[in-house]
């Protein structure tokens, strides 16, 4: 059986198979498709300081092989995370990576500090990136701003500090660098692409936010070119998640250099495949000759013409 | 529980509609009327995300065991158009069965409200509350005197299912947009009509049934489009009758993961909150949603 353990700077994992923040609920709502405690880790739904209604549905529609959504992170805010999630979350035994936004740095400041201050968290994750959320600043955009808050999260809370990025900007490599100097001991790669829907007969938006962020089978191949682009030019260890259908696409991004991944919207079309996927990475590995998952990590070979 | 679960049949029942019948015992054992599935074809990503479906009914193998499920849906676009090119031995993805259910009836009377393809429900209800069938387990018991089902379509060619549920007793009285069969208009005309006939006015004395018994007189079980089930919940609170509606509402998982699904809730302490209906609903007593 090959070794599944991965180590991501700080963050210990005991397989590379992780769920998405905002794909998963707070796993209570997956308890009965997947077998919660073999998991490499748990990303609940993103946590903001105050309870936020999130936007007016429609908040989803399908496109070609994706989703697009606008659910506006929604949540009851980091008191009733912790009163109402919390416990269950830490009593599951598989680690738990909380997710994080705020408006500004001050938000994600102390809202890192205390969580830093919950027992049992294995890291946190601070979504520089949500598309949906107006009036906000988009620190994922720029990368002082990814810097500042990332340096600042490291000052006041201990925990392991995973910071995900957004795919909606010119060059990747240059925020995943701005983390990793700033001291992030991972990146997640990526959240969601900006899209739209129109209903052209109506002459109408079909998100009820008009726009949305785009996940699903069909942003794969574009997050999997970001994952070997910052592989390649930024020395952080790198969590893939976009698109994620089946066994192949997590090899895929193993091989362009992420060292675990997250499963997103597939959890809601076949809620078992997270599960799943764990036994068959295990045969994968086994049938490729790996001892352990650390050895396909980054192995992309460009054919030289 | 999700499951791949092969077709037995697929039958047309009305324009543009199919009942599919699929063989599952664990799903047709933990059906309770008023749930749904989440179907998809496995494999595929376009269309990618399972849609709901109403439990139709269970249906039965020769011992009488719950053998699988039957749903009844209308083709409107990308899933139910695929759907309606499945055929026997097909496979599906199926999970479920999910949401609530309709409460356990206590009125005397059932008055059952469907506009367009919102009817699949309520085969299901109306058997139970004849006692005809248990779900779920349950033994079956006669929960009702009475059911009147009021339903209502485009036209005559898209009324589905009367074959079905007109047997177990059931008066019907059905609307057409175009007056191709029955009421020519709403199907809220009929009920406006029937809770004119049947509960007292605002004003009216307690009427001597209600007053030799616990049970209240009558209730609502509705499903369809929103303004239509907007106006009978209104019809509902004008006659004091209680109301549940069941919400249509698109879904992207079914299962709470994705906060996709939600109306707004009324909140205890005065305004309101979105609420998922695939786990708190999809039925909710007509009082407690701010349309
Ligand atoms: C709890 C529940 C139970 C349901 N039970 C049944 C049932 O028993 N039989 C049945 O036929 N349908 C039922 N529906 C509705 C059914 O899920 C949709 O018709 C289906 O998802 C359409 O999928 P599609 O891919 O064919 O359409 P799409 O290609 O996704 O959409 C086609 C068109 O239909 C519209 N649309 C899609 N979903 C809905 C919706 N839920 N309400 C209104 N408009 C919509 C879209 O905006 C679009 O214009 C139920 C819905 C819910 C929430
Ligand atoms: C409905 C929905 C809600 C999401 N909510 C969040 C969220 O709250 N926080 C976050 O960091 N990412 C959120 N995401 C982004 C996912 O975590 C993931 O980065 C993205 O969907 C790409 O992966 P996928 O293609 O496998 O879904 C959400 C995605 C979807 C589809
Ligand atoms: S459909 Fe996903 S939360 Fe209701």
């Amino acid at each position: 059986m090959p070794d599944l353990a991965v180590t991501l700077n700080r963050l210990h994992l005991a397989n590379p198979v992780l769920v998405a923040s905002g794909t998963f609920g707070y796993a209570r709502e997956m308890a009965g498709f997947v077998p919660l405690a073999r998991l490499g880790g748990i990303i609940p739904k993103t946590i903001t300081p105050l309870p936020r209604i999130g936007n007016p549905p429609p908040r989803t529609v399908e496109t070609a092989s994706g989703l697009l959504n606008s659910i506006g992170l929604d949540n009851d805010g980091l008191d009733a995370f912790i009163e109402k999630h919390l416990d269950y979350l830490l009593g599951l035994g598989t680690a738990v990576i909380a997710n994080i936004a705020g408006h500004d740095r001050d938000e994600f400041l102390r809202m890192a500090e205390r969580l830093g201050r919950c027992q049992g968290l294995a890291g946190l994750e601070l979504n520089i990136s949500c598309p949906n959320v107006s009036g906000g600043v988009d620190f994922g955009v720029d990368p002082e701003m990814t810097a500042s808050v990332v340096r600042g999260v490291r000052e006041v809370c201990g925990l392991p500090l995973v910071a995900k990025l957004t795919p909606n900007v010119t060059d990747i490599t240059a925020i995943a660098q701005a983390a990793a100097q700033a001291g992030a001991d991972a990146v997640t790669i990526a959240n969601t692409f900006q899209g739209m829907s129109i209903d052209w007969r109506q002459r109408r938006p079909i998100l009820g936010n008009v726009v949305g962020g785009l996940s699903g089978p069909a942003i794969k191949p574009i997050v999997l070119r970001m994952v070997w682009q910052v592989a390649r030019k930024v020395p952080v260890p790198i969590i893939a998640v976009g698109g994620i259908d089946g066994i192949d696409d997590v090899l895929e991004y193993l091989v362009a250099g992420a060292s675990a991944v997250q499963i997103g919207t597939a959890n809601f079309y076949n809620p078992s495949l997270a599960g799943m996927l764990i036994d068959q990475l295990d045969q994968a590995l086994a049938s490729a000759g790996c001892q352990n998952v650390r050895e396909i990590v980054g192995t992309l070979q460009i054919p030289q013409r | 529980m999700q499951i791949i679960v092969p077709v037995i049949e697929q039958v047309r029942v009305a324009r543009d509609t199919y009942r599919l019948r699929l063989a599952s015992p664990e799903l047709a054992r933990a059906a309770l009327p008023g749930q749904f599935f989440m179907i998809r074809s496995p494999g595929l990503t376009n269309p990618l995300l399972g849609r709901p479906f109403a439990l139709y009914d269970t249906y039965l193998d020769d011992g009488g065991n719950p053998a699988g499920i039957d749903v009844v849906y209308l083709v409107v676009g990308k899933m139910t158009g695929l759907m309606s090119t499945w055929s026997a031995g097909d496979r599906v993805e199926v999970w479920g069965p999910l949401g609530n259910g309709f409460p356990t009836p206590t009125a005397k009377h059932l008055l059952l409200v469907a506009g367009g393809i919102g009817n699949t429900p309520f085969l299901a209800v109306a058997r139970a509350a004849r006692g005809l069938r248990g779900y779920a387990a349950a033994a079956a018991q006669k929960r009702v005197d009475n059911i009147t089902f009021c339903y209502g379509t485009r036209s005559a060619e898209y009324l589905a299912g009367l074959d079905d549920i007109a047997p177990l007793g059931v008066e019907l009285r059905l609307a057409t947009d175009d007056g191709s069969r029955g009421h020519h208009g709403f199907v809220t005309d009929l009920v406006a009509d029937w809770l004119l006939k049947n509960t007292p006015g605002d004003d009216a004395e307690q009427p001597s049934h209600a007053r030799t018994s616990s049970r209240p007189p009558a209730a609502i079980f509705c499903c369809g489009p929103e303004p239509m089930m907007h106006a009978v919940a209104r019809l509902a609170e004008q006659h004091k009758v209680p109301c549940w509606l069941s919400l249509e509402t698109p879904m992207a998982c079914g299962f709470g993961a994705c906060f996709s699904c939600v109306t707004k809730v009324k909140q205890p302490g005065g305004g309101w909150d979105y609420r998922r209906v695939c786990v708190e609903g999809p039925i909710f007593p007509a009082e407690s949603l701010a349309f």
